[in-house]
This record gives structure tokens, C-alpha cells and sequence, in this order.
């Protein structure tokens, strides 16, 4: 907190105009320092505001139907419930461990924090909630680890929701501009990105990501990439398991 | 009777109810549309960032977070975000520093005075009159940099490239513009529904 040169990063982070490099770094810090995460929303809000400087155009008249037969097509995801227990759950104790040593880097983490939130059911103290969600019967467990040594991973993916939590175990950060990211494999087809995530220096960490819709892998597996990720593996994984129950 | 709030139609969205999408569009479908068309800078281009974005909205109505900001910063980031993905994968990011470029002193933004155009809503007009403001009153280098960042979607990095400016003095400018605007708009972010 002395001598913070990193309140200098907030403004070009919240207008997206970080080099990638230099982003990555940040965004390490982020999870640690609420000094900067309160500046970056800050100005966030100013960045939300710019688009009102942008020469007023009328859209053309046709734009407004076709949204509404997109619509018509394609129903909101989680219609039926806005936040089901489980992922109240996740997000509570995503929150908590999140105050110590837990990052998250998926928006969809923070979303699903958020909407959590939200939505004032949500008990701090609810492991409880967090156990019966993890035992409901939709919930596949994946086991991650390279040879029974650290570091290992565990994930939940509860298919209801598509959702996948995962929790890491003594898996220290990614060097700088690398990051880690985490994939869903079928027996037979190329990878699919779950997405990426890091660790906080303690090498522990709570992460929500989400699954693509429709698929059913076999396995899940964690590799090193370059940061923002990579379109298939670069390298060989270290970490692997397969998917179970559910 | 007061017209519902926007995040009430947010709500009925989550709920699959198309009539709200179709509320929300009437009501940002143009300051969404105008922003797509200052990134992207052709108007077919502009129409399919807004039906894009409008369908993510649509589909993801149950991520909108009231206590980040307004329906209306939501749409905007969603709006720049699919307009700058457009820009890339075209590759027409130089067409948008030569618009830049030629747009030397005027900028990316509109000009002042050009704020009342037909909009709805006393507050949109407010906002867009204050926001077109708060940028006209900045120095122009800082303004430049802040603009090519949101408009052309430029990294620090590429902007001193275009600028043939030192990283640092990018950085600065960038940094000592975003904090005038923090200020000058502090009234419309404590004001919520912007
Ligand atoms: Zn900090």
C-alpha cells in the first residue's frame, strides 16, 4: 500500500487500454488490493458514461424487428429462477474465501456473485448450503492432479446450471504474462477453452467458470498459456482427471 | 404514472418477456446504435453491433448487476465491447485512426452544441450534454488519448505508436484526463439512471 504506482493502471484498465502484459500483472494485484478494485470501478462508471459523446445517429428502422425475432428464437438463459441455492452457495463462499486468499478472474464468477448477491438470500455462513449443493444429484466431480502430488485441483460442475467450480490447491501463480486455463475434452475431439484463471501467491483459489452449453466431456485439464488464453493447448497439460457422476 | 424503471424491464427480460426487450430498445436502441456507428463507422456494421448486442442482452438479462451501474452503462459496455470486437476482427482498426487522424481537432466525439440532437428523455439529454462537455473541456492531447482508447479501442501502447508520443506521455495524459472526468461527471454517477 506504500507507494502505490498501481492506482496508476486503474484508468487504462477500466477503458481496456492495458497492454496484455502489463495486464495480467494488474489484475494479480486486483485480487489483493481493494484500494485499486474501488478505483477501477470508479472509473468504470466514467467509462460507462462515454458512449453518451458519440454523434446522435438513428438506427435504421429495420434493426428493431429483427431483435425481436432473434428474441424470439433464442429464450434468456436462466429464465425459470434467477439464483438457484447452489450458486448463492458458491458465491457466498467464493466472497469469503475471496476476503483471504481466493480469486476469481471468469466475469461469470463475479456475475454470479453479484446477482447473488442480489438477491439478500445469501448467508455468509453457508457452507451448509455450499455441502447440499455439492451433494445434489446433478453435480459431476472432476479430480485434477499430476501424480497424486500437489498441485491438485477439484471441480463441481453442476449441469443444471452449467456451471463449474473450481477449486485449487497449492497451485502457485502463473509466472508474469502467462495464465492458466482450463479445458473440457471428449474422447476423440480437440479441447474446448473453459477459461482462464489465476492464483493469488498463497495457491489457493475458488474460481466459477462456465461450461459450453451442450457439452459432455470425459476429461478436464489445466495448461499454461499465454495471458488471455489460447484457442486449443500450447503445451502438454499438467494437470488432467476425469469426469465423474453426475 | 412514472414510466417503469429500467431495471424493472431488465427483470421481466429474465423472465422471457419480449415486450420489456422491445421497451429497452425504444428506449437505448439509439444512443446504442450511435455508439456502434462511432466505433465501426459504417451503418451495417453499426446494425449488426446492435442486434448483437441487444441478443446478449436478451440472453443474459439475469447478469445485469444494478449495483455496478445503470441499464443504460450496461448496454454501453456491451455495445463498445461487441462494436471494438468487429473493428478487430475486420481489421479496420486503421480505417478508424485515419477517421481519428482526420478528425485531428474535432475528435472522435461529437462536437459541442451537436448534444441535442433528438433523444429521449430530459436525463439522456442532460448526460449527453454534460459527458460531450466534460471531453470538450479536457486538453486535446488528453482528450485524444482517451478517445482512441474508447472509440478505437487502442492500448496504451499502440496509441503512442500512432501518436509518435513516449509511452510515459501517453500514459499520463491518459491517466490525468480519465481523473478530470471522474470529476466533472461525479453529479451524473451519484445520480444512478444515466
Ligand atoms: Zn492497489
Amino acid at each position: 500500500m506504500t507507494d502505490h504506482r498501481w492506482l496508476e493502471l486503474a484508468a487504462p484498465y477500466a477503458l481496456g487500454a492495458m497492454a496484455p502484459a502489463e495486464r495480467a500483472g494488474f489484475e494479480a494485484h486486483l485480487a489483493e488490493c481493494a484500494t485499486c478494485r474501488s478505483d477501477v470501478q470508479s472509473f468504470r462508471d466514467v467509462v460507462g458514461l462515454l458512449g453518451h459523446a458519440a454523434p446522435a445517429a438513428a438506427p435504421p428502422s429495420g434493426v428493431r424487428e429483427r431483435i425481436l425475432r432473434d428474441a424470439r428464437r433464442a429464450r434468456p438463459l436462466g429464465t425459470r429462477r434467477r439464483v438457484l441455492p447452489w450458486i448463492a452457495a458458491a458465491a457466498a463462499v467464493v466472497l469469503a474465501l475471496a476476503a483471504g486468499y481466493g480469486y476469481w478472474s471468469a466475469r461469470v464468477a463475479q456475475t454470479a456473485l453479484r446477482t447473488a448477491l442480489d438477491s439478500a438470500r445469501v448467508r455468509l455462513d453457508s457452507a451448509n448450503q455450499l455441502v447440499t449443493a455439492i451433494l445434489d444429484s446433478t453435480v459431476g466431480t472432476a479430480d485434477l492432479a499430476a501424480t497424486g502430488k500437489p498441485p491438485s485441483m477439484r471441480l463441481f460442475w453442476n449441469r443444471a446450471r452449467n456451471v463449474i467450480v473450481v477449486a485449487a490447491f497449492e497451485l502457485p501463480p502463473a509466472p508474469a504474462g502467462r495464465t492458466y486455463q482450463l479445458w473440457a475434452i471428449k474422447k476423440g475431439q480437440a479441447p474446448v477453452s473453459v477459461g482462464t484463471f489465476n492464483t493469488p501467491p498463497s495457491g489457493r483459489a475458488v474460481i466459477t467458470l462456465r461450461m459450453p452449453a451442450g457439452f459432455k466431456p470425459d476429461l478436464s485439464a489445466v495448461t499454461e498459456e499465454p495471458a488471455g488464453g489460447s484457442p486449443q493447448p500450447t503445451q502438454q497439460p499438467f494437470l488432467v482427471g476425469a469426469w465423474q457422476g453426475g | 404514472m412514472a414510466s417503469e424503471p429500467d431495471r424493472a424491464l431488465v427483470e421481466r427480460m429474465m423472465g422471457g418477456d419480449e415486450r420489456a426487450l422491445a421497451e429497452v430498445y425504444d428506449r437505448h436502441g439509439g444512443p446504442a446504435y450511435s455508439l456502434a456507428l462511432a466505433i465501426v463507422g459504417e451503418r451495417a456494421d453499426a446494425e449488426e453491433v446492435v442486434a448483437d448486442a441487444f441478443g446478449q442482452v436478451w440472453r443474459t438479462a439475469a447478469q445485469f448487476d444494478p449495483s455496478r451501474g445503470s441499464v443504460a452503462a450496461w448496454l454501453a459496455t456491451i455495445t463498445r465491447t461487441r462494436a471494438l470486437d468487429l473493428l478487430r476482427s475486420r481489421r479496420r482498426r486503421a480505417r478508424a485512426l485515419e477517421r481519428a487522424a482526420r478528425a485531428d481537432t474535432d475528435g472522435l466525439a461529437a462536437p459541442l452544441g451537436a448534444a441535442d440532437a433528438p433523444d429521449r428523455g430530459v436525463q439522456r439529454q442532460d448526460a449527453r450534454r454534460l459527458v460531450t462537455r466534460s471531453l470538450a473541456e479536457l486538453p486535446e492531447p488528453q482528450r485524444r488519448v482517451i478517445e482512441l482508447a474508447y472509440f478505437g479501442g487502442l492500448t496504451q501502447t499502440e496509441i503512442a505508436a500512432e501518436l509518435q508520443e513516449p509511452l510515459g506521455t501517453v500514459k499520463t495524459r491518459m491517466r490525468a484526463g480519465m481523473e478530470k472526468l471522474r470529476g466533472s461527471l461525479a453529479g451524473l454517477l451519484a445520480g444512478g439512471e444515466a
